[in-house]
């Protein structure tokens, strides 16, 4: 590969130099597109959580460096094709050349690092720094047809004098890979802690270690902290308070023991929707053209208080019950908000405001308040506290087409709906501290 | 009489170039003058009137000066519509805030023009569409005194491009350096520039 680029096959110093300019920028570029198209099937996938996959991957890779284990790693054991440099004029040659070095997959790889490198590319799942990475790879290769004129006239001098250091090179590269597996076991990466914990599912509900949540196929699954998954069929919209579970059916909200299925309750109007229980109470929305009303009812005394109105189109969002707190969201063409009640002295807060932005599906545990952010191109999961005014933000989707949708809150672990716009697919996933 | 050289030459243009740009200028008052005219004549008539130059740009057609565009849901394209409300850059269609394209009620509408639907399988509910200069810049930026004011006219792919001056009492501009006064007035400058394709063949 080396000779290809002397005066001698080139046919001048000058030709030289601009066959290797050309094999350098294809190499780069290629690589790059390659970490581009990585880094967006990372975000495509939800691959953030692939991060500790990446690291386990490293120190793996780095054992087989170190001849502590062996495995053959999957490669093309071809070199570039010779014929070209006869059969093509230079321009072409030399990007043909450095496009199939710089894209990896279609050569020999000696060392495993280059499979390191693609996997962390998917796991950082953000495509323009993933094709800053992998540009690094293509710039190796560049540097290596460049590197030898500056050394010897002879590149092949060069080559052996690396060759020679071989033991060095690979020690080298088992003590990057080694900082490359603990780097990423240990960064707070984008997305470390998030997992994902049920495909084809939305509206996830979080009680004491229990969690429910439906399924696009339109069914309600509860899954306790012990035993087995239980299933309610033709339902939606699920809320888990301890022993109960209320969600919405063609007839209207059912309350029930979900360890049996036990009716416990029942709101019976097909225009209510939304449930959130905290027994005794339930919050839910009840829509009466030309509005939709928040209400919250105590269905062991049967009063009912109202604390939100507005009127159609506004979205009054998925309400959230908890700790004697009420949280929703509503979304104008004006604006969208963030508001808390305490039900105790029906005071009220605004959590957030925006008018660029889509605010919704909040979530509230004692006096923390999670919700999903939308901005163009990016949504956040943000959390903030009744008692203040700082905000955090939890995770992150770049994406114009995938978005965070309803949220769960508990005491460790904050719960989302992943939702790719596109396809409708939804997936649940728990972001963790 | 010695003779000025290039460097005093360059400092007194540079000194006056800045002076007229700081002050109110005759380009303001025909800035306004040409947005009224364009408001209550309309058609090829003002098309005429306004004679617009083909117009090479920093970052957007027309738009020759560096002030960089306000905040938008395609930056740096702020393509907004009569009323300063932001637009698809390429189609021209009307777009909320997370930049999809939605009917006149606000719907957001899939590539075949029906309304979205959310993971739930019910129609989205409308998101905000608010205005570029008066709401998105005064959130982005948390300036309050925004207006749109002056604006001036070029051709840009072959029709009258209306560029917009978005103003403020603000002595910096979006950019994050000095402002100058440009086509806006009453003692507000130039913070940011949208655009609006008019439709007037040029």
């Amino acid at each position: 590969m080396l000779e290809t680029f002397t005066p001698a096959v080139c046919g001048s110093r000058k030709r030289q130099i601009v066959g290797q300019s050309l094999f350098a920028v294809a190499a780069v570029v290629t690589s790059a597109m390659l970490g581009l198209l990585l880094g967006l099937l990372g975000s495509m996938l939800g691959a953030e959580q692939a991060v500790l996959g990446a690291a386990a991957l490293a120190l793996v890779a780095a054992a087989r460096e170190a001849g502590l284990i062996r495995f053959s790693i999957p490669q093309a054991r071809r070199q570039v094709p010779e014929h070209w440099r006869f059969e093509l004029p230079l321009p072409v040659w030399a990007t043909g050349y450095g496009a199939g070095l710089g894209a990896g997959f279609f050569t020999y790889q000696p060392i495993s690092t280059f499979w390191v490198a693609c996997a962390g590319a998917l796991a950082l799942a953000e495509p323009v720094p993933a094709a800053l990475c992998v540009s690094l790879y293509g710039a190796g290769r560049a540097l290596m047809v460049v590197w030898p004129r500056r050394r010897a006239d002879d590149p092949t001098a060069a080559v052996e004098r690396l060759t020679s250091r071989r033991g060095t090179l690979l020690r080298a590269n088992v003590i990057a890979l080694v900082a490359c597996g603990i780097l990423l076991a240990v960064a707070p990466a984008a997305g470390a802690g998030v997992t994902q914990i049920a495909q084809n599912a939305l509206d996830p509900t979080v009680d004491r270690g229990n969690l429910a949540f439906a399924t696009a196929s339109g069914d309600v699954v509860v899954r306790p902290a012990s035993g087995p998954d239980r299933t309610y069929n033709g339902a939606a919209e699920p809320s888990l308070s301890g022993p109960y579970l209320a969600y919405r059916d063609s007839a209207g909200i059912r309350v029930i023991r979900w360890a049996d299925g036990t009716e416990v309750r029942r709101i019976a109007s097909p225009n209510v929707s939304k449930p959130a229980l905290a027994w005794p109470l339930i919050a839910f929305v009840r829509r009466a053209p030309p509005y939709d009303k928040l209400f919250v009812r105590n269905l062991v005394t049967g009063r009912v208080t109202l604390y939100a109105t507005v009127r159609l189109p506004t979205d009054l969002g998925r309400p959230s019950l908890r700790h004697g707190r009420l949280a929703w969201h509503s979304a104008t063409r004006k604006e969208s908000k963030i508001m808390v009640v305490t039900l105790s002295s029906g005071a009220r807060r605004t959590m957030a405001i925006t008018r660029i932005g889509l605010l919704g599906n909040p979530s509230i545990y004692r006096t923390r308040v999670v919700w999903a952010d939308a901005r163009f191109g990016v949504t956040f999961l943000k959390q903030g506290w009744v008692t203040g005014s700082r905000r955090v933000v939890l995770a992150r989707i770049n994406s114009r087409t995938v978005s965070y949708w309803t949220t769960a809150l508990a005491s460790n672990a904050a719960y989302m709906t992943r939702w790719v716009m596109p396809t409708v697919r939804t997936d649940l996933f728990r972001r963790t501290p | 009489m010695p003779q000025p050289d290039g460097t005093r030459l360059d400092r007194q243009a540079e000194r006056l170039s800045a002076k007229l740009a700081e002050s109110q200028t005759r380009k303001s008052f025909l800035g306004r003058l040409g947005a009224a005219a364009l408001a209550i004549a309309g058609g090829s008539a003002v098309a005429a009137a306004v004679k617009p130059d083909e117009a090479d740009a920093f970052h957007l057609c027309g738009h020759i000066w560096t002030t960089g565009s306000c905040p938008s849901p395609y930056p740096p394209l702020a393509r907004i519509d009569r009323k300063g409300y932001p637009l698809h850059p390429s189609s021209g269609r009307p777009i909320d805030n997370l930049g999809r394209i939605v009917d006149s009620a606000g719907y957001a509408l899939d590539g075949n023009g029906n309304r979205l639907l959310g993971p739930d399988g019910a129609v989205l509910a409308p998101g905000p569409r608010t205005r570029v200069c008066e709401d998105w810049t005064r959130e982005v930026k948390g300036l309050r005194d925004l207006r749109i004011q002056g604006s001036w006219y070029r051709c840009c792919g072959g029709q009258i491009r209306k560029l917009t001056d978005c103003c403020s009492f603000s002595s910096r501009r979006i950019n994050g350096d000095a402002s100058l006064v440009g086509y806006c007035w009453g003692g507000r400058r130039v913070y940011c520039v949208m655009y609006y394709d008019t439709g007037l063949a040029c």
